[in-house]
């Protein structure tokens, strides 16, 4: 088992991880942030049309293991007054 | 261990000095049991109902994939299982989260008292829909309530619970469970759970620290979370 931090953004507020979780393996830690996008974006939208949310992996030495992002890009296709 | 029984019927608000009596006098042992182990486990035939003393423990469930649900949590003075008086096979399991001191009382004692004592029985009753209300307000949460304010909202609800059997003070209390056993209870993943509690701290609705939960402004917490206490039912119906 090794300690994995996760800092993760929504375009709104960053979260810096100093607490970190204990997982088996880094591929276990790609899972768990990537498994957290759904449940960032679910608090935020719909919210305007372009928004993106990352998390991103740390290991114990402090080194950048991994990025998980999922961006949404809404687009209309007929004409809106502009706001 | 009969104190904790009878102020739990007691909330009710039906028990008499006889009934009292009746509860003081029935034969029950109390089991100290380590934490995270399980009670009874799904597709048991329990013989036992269980009444937490001390400690926090959960009924959960595992789904095919390994994924544990946790779908109700018992403080001290509460229940696990009311119903196996009942039901032929448990449909889920229950398991302590911390050491736990819990009272076994026998399958045949609840129908004593059921049958025996209406007051009683009226208290038991109370008790099962009081873990309905609970239950449905959880299903709300899980539907309805943004990750901030689910976690919200179970803080102000711990916050009564636990103040109504004298272990939290007017704006905390200590909270044993890992990011991981909030986020099991609350249909979230551990890594947003730690953003959000992270988001809560810094707006200065929450302070966590040594496993201990701060509430500065409960008034303020409750808003934020739009809770409203009603589900507890902890006023009594007098006629």
């Amino acid at each position: 088992m090794s300690r994995y931090f996760f800092d993760t953004d929504d375009g709104d507020y960053r979260s810096q991880d100093d607490e970190g979780m204990e997982l088996p393996d880094a591929e276990a830690a790609r899972v768990a942030a990537v498994d957290a996008l759904p449940d960032m974006a679910r608090d935020k939208l719909p919210d305007g049309d372009r928004r993106t949310f990352s998390v991103q992996v740390r290991d114990e030495g402090g080194a950048v293991i991994y990025t998980a992002t999922l961006d949404l890009i809404g687009e209309w296709h007929i004409p809106r007054a502009a706001s | 261990m009969f104190d904790a029984l009878i102020r739990k019927l007691d909330m009710a608000g039906s028990l008499t000095e006889a009934d009292h009596q009746t509860v003081r006098h029935l034969s029950l042992r109390s089991r100290q049991i380590p934490a995270r182990q399980d009670l009874t486990c799904e597709g048991d035939r329990p013989e036992n109902v269980h009444l937490i003393l001390s400690g926090f423990a959960c009924r959960y469930k595992v789904l095919p994939r390994g994924k544990r649900n946790i779908t109700a949590l018992m403080v001290p003075g509460d229940f696990c299982d009311l119903h196996v008086a009942i039901l032929n096979e448990r449909d889920h399991s229950i398991a302590t989260m911390t050491p736990c001191m819990v009272v076994e009382i026998p399958r045949a004692t609840i129908r004593d008292l059921t049958e025996n004592h209406p007051r009683i029985a009226h208290a038991m009753w109370w008790a099962t829909l009081v873990d309905e209300a609970i239950l449905r307000e959880r299903l709300i949460s899980l539907a309805g309530r943004e990750a901030s304010r689910r976690i919200a909202h179970l803080f102000c609800e711990l916050l009564l619970r636990l103040q109504a059997v004298g272990l939290a003070r007017e704006d905390g209390y200590a909270i044993p469970f890992t990011q991981v056993d909030l986020a099991d209870m609350l249909g979230l993943t551990p890594v947003h759970v730690n953003r959000v509690l992270r988001d809560l701290r810094s707006t200065g609705l929450i302070v966590l620290a040594q496993r201990r939960l701060r509430i500065p402004d409960v008034t303020r917490l409750k808003a934020y979370c739009e809770f409203n206490p009603n589900y507890l039912h902890r006023v009594p119906r007098r006629n």
